[in-house]
């Protein structure tokens, strides 16, 4: 607005004329080849990570093709509202980084990119069956599932084996039962409850899973949160949250864990890789003795947190197959294999050629990593992709269910309160 | 012949009567009005007004809408949480408003008499209000995380609580850590603006009231308060306002948890209408800000009317 007050009436006639003359050349160029692509991404927590894409694989493709390709970066955090303003405006970059269930979200504006995708799999001996559940709409791929990030549990080794444990836990009750004696030798847990995005439904959906409880059935109609299953882990949790944790949890997001477990304030929570990584450049003693390992079993078996990087064009984008033969390009192994590495198994591939890859043998502590993507879903699951998922998650129905109980509300309430919602936001679906 | 003349005075009239018309003072008003009016109707009148119109309809992201009437705000009315963030609003503008109202003019009366470094504490004063909110807000963390809260770690030190307070885990702490954010940040505008209005009153009029045999207080009840009325009627305006659709502070430091017990209209809107892209939805639940903000800026202005002498 500033900007404008100092224009002169000369400059606006001005820009106006440039702007007509940017469109007609616009319109000309749809019909040559495009000089660049542009990508966009969220600002990557493993920093080679994007710098890779920029110097190694955009040089490449620009030298083979002559096709230049910009990374475009936002900060954390804002990705999905720059994804919204770009495909409501019709313009913007010409490819997305995606998680969750945005393929579903915009899949009016994402090409179908089916054609692609299967071709990537069978060069790449083939894609996990969880990589389709974010990805695939109506039968259509509409994005590349890149990684997962996924959330496992992090643990101190050195205060485990005082308290008795060689290794993880391999029951929620188990796990339950070290977290007492933990924390009467001032070693408490900490798992977030509070409204984050990642480190709350990392071991909260799992938890609720794993108890034999969902929130909607696979019709996506049938609501059956109200369940006796759901009650018993809801039950777990206030008695997991009471005897292993302390009440700052309850209002956690995502970087609090990071935080206190790093500060050597707790002994065990649920994160990304994310703990490990700065543990081992900025305290390396403490890397030392920090474990990853997977999600404890419930009575009705163990699951993990989905939480993918996929890839998608914009139906806005002029050239199209251009912008799919760069994805193609990118996720043939002589680019792909490389641009994994640089983040360590940060990003969890999606194809069966990289179980084995010399990437996981850098840092075995992240190899339960690469064995959660069997067990994992997002959450919602196992309904498919809906908005009403997409509402459930931002109103936070599960985790609140479970903070409200360890706050002290009845398991009852909490149950009936979180029963409510999901009907009146299931009822639009 | 007549024809002709008759034909030169029809052409020659529009000119004349069109620059008579324009310099009339009428006409010339709106004229300069015109602008900043077309700019408002440009930048403030067509989002509000688009706001009302996504509000009426199912509208998800990047998909076109459906015309649903009122569906949207009959759902939040259904909504538990929409009315726990009635509240929530409601607590926090309140209670945040009233504290900077009597701490900001307290703060003025007190800059407004002399002392040493006067002009150095009163530009300080200003501190809050000048870091950009994200980052302060980010200092605030770290005083509100028990782990390295100089605020627990002073309780601990001196006996008094071990461990501290969780200053963001427990939901009526959690409001009160972010009412508390929320007047520091706030409290400086106040006290400044104040301070010019204390300025404007004649030194007379004290002088007279104390001829007059009124004591401190009675000057304050009888000359400060009356004359300072107007610029307190403003400023609470304005914070009112701020307040009540405050966003930044509480998405930093809570995201409306734990549980929503700290969730207000506009992060709980940005929730829905973003995170969930049901813009329809969000829109219903950002508009229903707009009835109730009116209706106290209404009856503030009603109440704080200057008397009419």
């Amino acid at each position: 607005m500033v900007a404008h007050s100092h224009q002169s009436r000369r400059d606006v006639l001005k820009l106006t004329a440039l702007g007509a003359a940017g469109t007609l050349l616009g319109a000309a160029a749809t019909q040559a080849a495009p000089k660049n692509l542009t990508m966009m991404h969220e600002s990557s927590f493993v920093p080679p990570y994007d710098a890779f894409f920029k110097n190694n694989l955009a040089a490449a493709y620009e030298k083979a093709t002559g096709i230049k390709v910009n990374y475009e970066v936002v900060s954390v955090g804002s990705l999905q509202t720059r994804v919204t303003t770009a495909a409501e405006n019709g313009s913007g970059p010409d490819m997305t980084a995606i998680g969750f269930n945005w393929a579903f979200l915009f899949d009016d504006k994402f090409v179908d990119v089916s054609d692609i995708a299967v071709e990537i799999g069978k060069e790449g001996g083939g894609w996990y069956e969880s990589a389709q559940e974010s990805v695939v709409v109506g039968g259509k791929w509409k994005a590349i599932p890149f990684g997962n990030i996924g959330q496992l549990m992090n643990w101190r080794t050195d205060w485990f084996k005082q308290a008795g444990y060689d290794k993880f836990p391999d029951t929620w009750d188990e796990l339950l039962e070290a977290g007492i004696k933990l924390k009467k030798a001032g070693h408490p847990f900490g798992f977030e409850l509070g409204h984050g995005f990642g480190d709350n439904h990392g071991w909260l959906y799992p938890l609720l899973w794993s108890y034999g409880a969902r929130e909607v059935e696979a019709d996506g109609k049938t609501i059956v949160i109200d369940s006796d299953e759901t009650a018993r882990a809801v039950d777990f949790c206030r008695k997991f949250f009471k005897e292993t944790m302390f009440e700052d949890v309850l209002g956690w997001t995502d970087v609090n864990n990071n935080k206190a477990f790093l500060s050597e304030q707790i002994s065990c929570t649920n994160n990304a890789e994310s703990i490990l990584w700065s543990a081992k450049r900025d305290f390396p003693d403490m890397a030392k003795v920090i474990d990853q390992s997977e999600n404890p079993k419930g009575p009705k078996g163990r699951f993990h947190m989905l939480n993918p990087l996929c890839h998608a064009v914009f139906t806005h984008t002029q050239d199209k197959q251009a912008a799919k033969d760069f994805l193609r390009w990118l996720m043939a192994p002589k680019q792909l294999g490389p641009w994994y590495d640089v983040a360590v198994t940060y990003y969890q591939p999606f194809l069966h050629a990289y179980d084995d890859a010399p990437m996981w043998k850098v840092e075995p502590r992240n190899l339960p990593y690469r064995d959660a993507l069997k067990t994992a879903h997002l959450p919602g699951w196992p309904a498919p992709l809906s908005r009403a998922q997409s509402e459930t998650i931002a109103k936070f129905v599960v985790i609140d269910m479970f903070a409200k109980a360890c706050a002290g509300k009845s398991t009852k309430e909490v149950i009936a309160d979180a029963q409510g919602q999901l009907k009146q936001i299931y009822k639009a679906a | 012949m007549t024809a002709v003349l008759a034909a030169s005075a029809v052409r020659r009239r529009p000119a004349v009567s069109l620059g008579r018309w324009l310099e009339r003072e009428g006409v010339f008003s709106w004229l300069m009005v015109a602008l900043p009016v077309a700019f408002l109707v440009a930048l403030v009148g067509y989002p509000f007004f688009y706001g009302i119109w996504i509000s009426l309809q199912d509208r998800p992201v990047a998909k076109p809408g459906v015309f649903v009437g009122l569906d949207n705000f009959i759902n939040d009315w259904h909504d538990p949480v929409f009315w726990q963030v009635v509240v929530n609003t409601f607590v926090y503008t309140s209670t945040a408003t009233l504290l900077k109202m009597v701490g900001g003019l307290g703060l003025a009366l007190v800059m407004n008499q002399d002392f040493r470094f006067k002009n150095l504490t009163r530009a300080l004063l200003l501190l809050p209000f000048i870091v950009p909110t994200v980052l302060s807000t980010i200092a605030w963390q770290w005083i509100l995380d028990p782990a390295f809260s100089v605020i627990n770690w002073a309780l601990m030190q001196t006996g008094l609580a071990n461990p501290g307070p969780s200053w963001l885990g427990n939901p009526y702490l959690a409001m009160f850590s972010l009412i508390m954010v929320n007047t520091w940040r706030g409290l400086p505008f106040y006290a400044i603006t104040l301070l010019a209005g204390l300025q404007t009153i004649s030194p007379e009029l004290y002088e007279a009231a104390t001829i007059d045999g009124a004591g401190r207080w009675g000057r304050f009840r009888y000359v400060t308060l009356p004359l300072l009325k107007p610029i307190i009627f403003i400023v609470t305006m304005f914070s009112v306002i701020f307040t009540f659709s405050d966003f930044q502070l509480i998405y930093v430091l809570t995201r409306g948890g734990p549980a929503n017990a700290t969730h207000v209209f506009a992060t709980y809107a940005f929730d829905v209408a973003m995170g969930a892209g049901q813009f329809g939805q969000g829109a219903s639940i950002a508009l229903s800000m707009v009835p109730p903000l009116a209706l106290i800026i209404l009856a503030m202005a009603i109440y704080m009317r200057p008397a009419k002498s």
